[in-house]
């Protein structure tokens, strides 16, 4: 039996410690859409109608649901018409039983909410128990109540509830709380599976084992995260099932097997007017069918909404297709006619996101050249824009992301060209290797398929069995077994498939490989082998390759230049040499110290954080952690200076990054160690 | 792909059912047999004289004690004999061979209607989040099924049959344009027939009652196309096909789409049991002589008997979908096969 329900997607993850929680438990509404916010709201507001309707509705409304004739003086009464259409003084109408219909409506919406509210009830406080008692106990009372939980799932909702009361009827007779228990009934295996699945995964958390050698303590400690978390999540499976357990409600009412007729009952009244449908007669079943339809609507308005704002995966991110507006537009420089031609050439390029918190600039102005046959490295801390960059050498955005500037790639600009001349440079002037080889190879299709694909789609020319000839050299020279062409991805370890990315990227011989750190989640030993092949692409095919990377001994190893860059700019560039042996910039000095390695935690020898992308200092972006920050450094940013021999850094304490050096500063000497950061 | 997998994987889902069904059975017997007194009273007292009452009741076996009649009961189930109703002359095997043809033919023609409408406006919904096609695509999702069926077949009748008199509104055919029935499915009957007539008369019959099904289930298919797809669309393989220069279309369909609708087999399972549920409410709309009509007809006349074993028949007929639905996933899906 399948284990995938609706409910699974609004399982929440139970590890996260209570007080967190309780921080972030605003945050999703404040970055949900104005869509979903909308939706809840919406919503909200139909519902409130409607208990009002319930609630006020008989107090204030002259007639009765079951009322045909009103006692106009004592002893004098006037019947009802029979199917009168709506008028001024019957807004809805009567029926065939000269029954008021709004009469009828107002009654059902009393009815309906009552059987919910007890059906709900009755749902949650059997399906909580069996799955604290469930996931608690575990073992085989587990096994078994999982499994009738299943099999009670698996049924038919309201076939499960036509039996219940059918069952039922020979206890007592129809009316609220048999109706609410058929109802409730099928309800009972989602709240089940909730807390159950809560409760076992808090179970395993160790301060919960630690708890457990107290002894009492324990199920408190068991109980109130379960709550914790359950709370997090019911009210969506509440608001859905109470939609739900409307329709089913109004389902039995049409079958004939809800409440006592002519108690008025939405379902049955639809019921009651199946043959003045065909007397073409349409007021006796448009409204209670009306009535169902918004109040099912508005339930199923605030569940999805707040299972958009819970689940964070449907939580807009940015959206698609809009542009960034109020930002400014970038310089455009002249194309340099002199220099030697460039595997790319970046100018002033900027990526920019709109996110909940407001738009930033992970990219904010780089420019650089790669020539052919050349390895750049870009480094720096998580999070300051070297992926936002190696994508916007492709123009790769995910919804929500705009590129500026230029990059120049084998005579295109990539940034202006139209989407097909960019598509036909993705892949075969410019490859992008991802971080993460796991996820980035289609699961259905076999590798093969990937190749073919893309090398017919480059050159439409190609046969079949000549792109799979491709594919295959393309395998070999990555050191993957020709024959394990046809095999899935899944079928590949992480080390392949990566190997196997590469393949790809090269199959077309691009000028261009972006390589987003393409070794990060690999061992040493496939991180050599991938290093060697892209240094040979280097050597033997002139392959331009900029290489993302957190490790500075891969920069060593395999590039001629390194950029470094911090918050969304380039902070200095040089030889790979200078930047070791002499970096200029306190930041690369930081990076440098701190060696081999460079992710955050290593970083603390610096001490402090990026800066927010969304508001940066307005001087340089580097001054809140700089241990030589002098006054005008958070007044205006520094620019990228000569300070060197083909090496650049954009910081105050050299000459032409805007300012003079002040007086009395002492520029640090080229050794990191002794200048103390 | 090796056969191994697939076929170890088959065995073992095989296995997973067998509890289930077990399970499934045992509770639905429980349940039935929780009603006071016995079926033959309930369903015949007070219309045969008591003696006639015992006799029946002794040939029924009820009066052997309740795990002999369990055991009975579940042996029966698992050798396809579903019991004998108290109110009728045939077999449980008889009705459902009578009237489960009908049935199927309404539930795989509202489940097409649903999964081209589902399919279709839920990837372009997903495709173009947040647009008015997207909004508008929700919201007809959520109306569609916060619509009873029932209701929206009354609706259907009104307009199409009553007002405009173009669509028959009840049973599966009218008038001597019936076809002859061979297998009970009349638009295989008419086809095989080579009867244009009939075959038009009974797609006619067809089309209210599987559109009002199909645009339902096809609302709950929109919803989760939609989420899929937005899941799909922001994977990281689709942006690896995008690297790699592929055209849209095709990362659209091939990458995202394809591995958008896995989910999509699995949720079709699932929506089986409510498929059940609202083919019970749209036959008993369209007066649709099918099994889920004979049910509850069985209900109003309190046959215990018949009941029990069109539920059964039910109960084994879902287990064996999902049994299906899972071996459908492993095929397309090769990951599931480990
Ligand atoms: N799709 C996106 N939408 C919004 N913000 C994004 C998106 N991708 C990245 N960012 C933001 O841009 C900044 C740079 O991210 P990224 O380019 O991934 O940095 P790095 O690769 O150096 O870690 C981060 O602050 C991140 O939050
Ligand atoms: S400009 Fe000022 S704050 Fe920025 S790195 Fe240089 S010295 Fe530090
Ligand atoms: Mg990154």
């Amino acid at each position: 039996m399948t284990s995938t329900s609706r409910d699974d997607r609004v399982v929440a993850d139970a590890r996260t410690p209570l007080r967190v929680r309780l921080q972030h438990a605003w945050r999703p509404f404040r970055e949900s859409s104005r869509i979903s916010r909308g939706l809840i709201f919406s919503g909200a507001g139909l519902i409130v109608a409607f208990l009002l309707l319930a609630l006020v509705g008989p107090l204030v409304y002259p007639y009765e649901g079951t009322q045909y004739r009103d006692e106009v003086s004592p002893g004098t009464f006037i019947t009802f018409p029979e199917l009168a259409p709506p008028s001024a003084e019957r807004w809805l109408g009567t029926t065939r039983d000269q029954f008021d219909i709004l009469a009828r409506i107002i009654d059902g919406a009393t009815l309906a909410f009552a059987v919910v509210a007890v059906a709900v009830s009755i749902a949650m406080v059997v399906g909580v128990t069996l799955g604290l008692l469930s996931g608690y106990r575990g073992g085989r009372l587990d096994r078994i109540i999982v499994t009738s939980m299943d099999a009670v799932y698996a049924f038919p909702p309201l076939v499960l509830a036509i039996i219940v009361s059918f069952v039922l009827a020979a206890y007592i007779s129809p009316g609220v709380p048999s109706a609410a228990a058929a109802v409730g009934l099928v309800y009972i295996p989602q709240y089940f599976r909730v807390v159950r699945n809560h409760t076992l995964s808090v179970k395993q958390e160790p301060f919960v084992e630690a708890a457990r050698s107290f002894g009492a303590r324990n199920r408190t400690v068991l109980g109130r995260y379960v709550f914790f978390n359950v709370v997090q999540t019911v009210p969506v499976i509440l608001t859905l099932n109470a939609a739900d357990a409307i329709l089913v409600l109004a389902s039995l009412g049409f079958l004939g097997y809800g409440v006592q007729p002519p108690t008025p009952e939405w379902g049955y009244d639809i019921s009651q007017a199946v043959n003045d449908v065909a007397a073409g007669i349409w007021w006796t079943a448009l409204w209670p069918g009306l009535a169902i339809v918004l109040l099912v609507t508005a339930l199923t308005l605030v569940g999805e909404g707040l299972n958009d704002v819970i689940n964070p995966l449907l939580r807009a991110r940015g959206k698609a297709g809009r542009k960034i507006k109020a930002m400014p537009t970038p310089r455009r420089e002249a194309s340099d006619v002199d220099g030697e031609r460039l595997a790319a050439r970046v100018r002033d390029l900027r990526v920019g996101y709109r996110t909940a918190s407001g738009p930033l600039w992970a990219v904010d102005g780089v420019s650089f050249d790669l020539k052919p046959g050349e390895c750049v490295a870009l480094v720096g801390e998580s999070g300051c824009g070297k992926s936002s960059m190696g994508r916007a050498m492709l123009r790769l955005m995910p919804p929500g992301g705009v590129v500026q500037g230029q990059v120049e790639i084998g005579g295109t600009d990539v940034v202006t060209a139209s989407e097909s001349e960019v598509r036909k440079l993705r892949g075969e002037g410019a490859s992008l290797m991802f971080q993460e080889p796991m996820t980035r190879l289609n699961p259905l299709q076999r590798v093969s398929d990937h190749f073919v694909e893309m090398i017919k789609t480059h050159l439409p020319k190609t046969s079949r069995e000549q792109a799979r000839a491709m594919a295959r050299d393309a395998l070999v020279q990555v050191g993957i077994p020709p024959t394990r062409i046809d095999n899935y991805p899944h079928e590949f370890s992480g080390g392949m498939r990566q190997r196997v990315m590469l393949a790809m990227s090269i199959v077309l011989t691009p000028r261009v490989i972006v390589a987003d750190e393409p070794t990060t989640a690999l061992d040493v030993i496939v991180e050599s082998q991938i290093l060697s092949i892209l240094e040979r692409l280097r050597v033997e095919e002139q392959v331009g390759i900029l290489l993302i990377t957190h490790n500075l001994g891969v920069v060593a190893e395999a590039c001629d230049r390194v950029a470094v860059m911090y918050a969304g700019k380039i902070v200095e560039m040089g030889p790979v040499d200078e930047i070791f042996t002499n970096p200029k910039h306190p930041y690369t000095r930081g990076l440098v110290a701190s060696t081999i390695s460079l992710n955050t935690t290593e970083l603390r020898s610096i001490g402090g954080y990026p800066p927010s992308l969304v508001d940066p200092p307005k001087g340089c972006r580097f001054a809140p952690r700089c241990p030589h920050v002098m006054e005008h450094c958070t007044e205006s940013p520094p620019e990228l200076t000569d300070v060197g021999p083909d090496q650049r850094a954009a910081c105050f304490l050299y000459p032409g990054a805007g300012q003079p050096v002040p007086k009395g500063v002492v520029v640090p000497s080229g050794d990191p160690q002794v200048s103390g950061i | 792909m090796k056969v191994g997998s697939l076929g170890r994987y088959i065995a073992q889902r095989l296995l997973l059912a067998i509890p289930m069904v077990f399970i499934l059975l045992t509770l639905l017997f429980l349940l039935l047999h929780a009603a006071p007194g016995d079926p033959v009273t309930a369903t015949l007292g007070g219309r045969l004289p008591p003696e006639e009452l015992a006799q029946r009741k002794e040939a029924l076996g009820l009066n052997d004690p309740i795990y002999v009649q369990y055991f009975r009961y579940i042996g029966g189930a698992v050798t396809g004999d579903f019991g004998n109703p108290i109110t009728d002359p045939r077999s449980v095997v008889q009705i459902v061979l009578d009237t489960a043809p009908a049935t199927i033919e309404l539930a795989v023609a509202g489940m097409l209607v649903a999964v081209m409408l589902g399919v279709t406006v839920g990837a372009v919904s997903g495709r173009l989040r947040d647009t008015p096609f997207d909004i508008g695509g929700r919201l007809f999702g959520i109306l569609i099924y916060a619509a009873p069926v029932f209701w929206t077949g009354l609706l259907a009748q009104l307009y199409f049959s009553v007002n405009l008199g173009v669509l028959p509104s009840q049973q599966r055919a009218g008038g001597f344009d019936a076809p002859e029935s061979i297998t009970g499915f009349y638009v295989f009957d008419s086809i095989i027939t080579g009867d244009m007539a009939a075959l038009g008369n009974v797609l006619s019959h067809l089309v209210l009652p599987a559109v009002t099904l199909g645009l339902l289930v096809g609302g709950i298919f929109i919803r989760l196309v939609r989420v899929n797809m937005l899941q799909t669309l922001r994977s990281d393989y689709v942006e690896a096909a995008r690297a790699r220069g592929l055209k849209e279309h095709v990362v659209l369909f091939r990458h995202a789409f394809k591995t958008a609708l896995i989910p999509i087999v699995t949720i079709m399972g699932l929506q089986f049991a409510m498929l059940i549920g609202n083919a019970v409410l749209t036959e008993k709309t369209f007066t649709w002589p099918g099994l889920a009509q004979a049910l509850v007809n069985f209900i109003g006349a309190r046959d215990y008997a018949a009941v029990q074993g069109i539920v059964t028949f039910i109960a084994l007929v879902i287990v064996g979908v999902s049994l299906l639905i899972d071996i459908l996933t492993g095929l397309i899906d090769p990951r599931v096969r480990y």
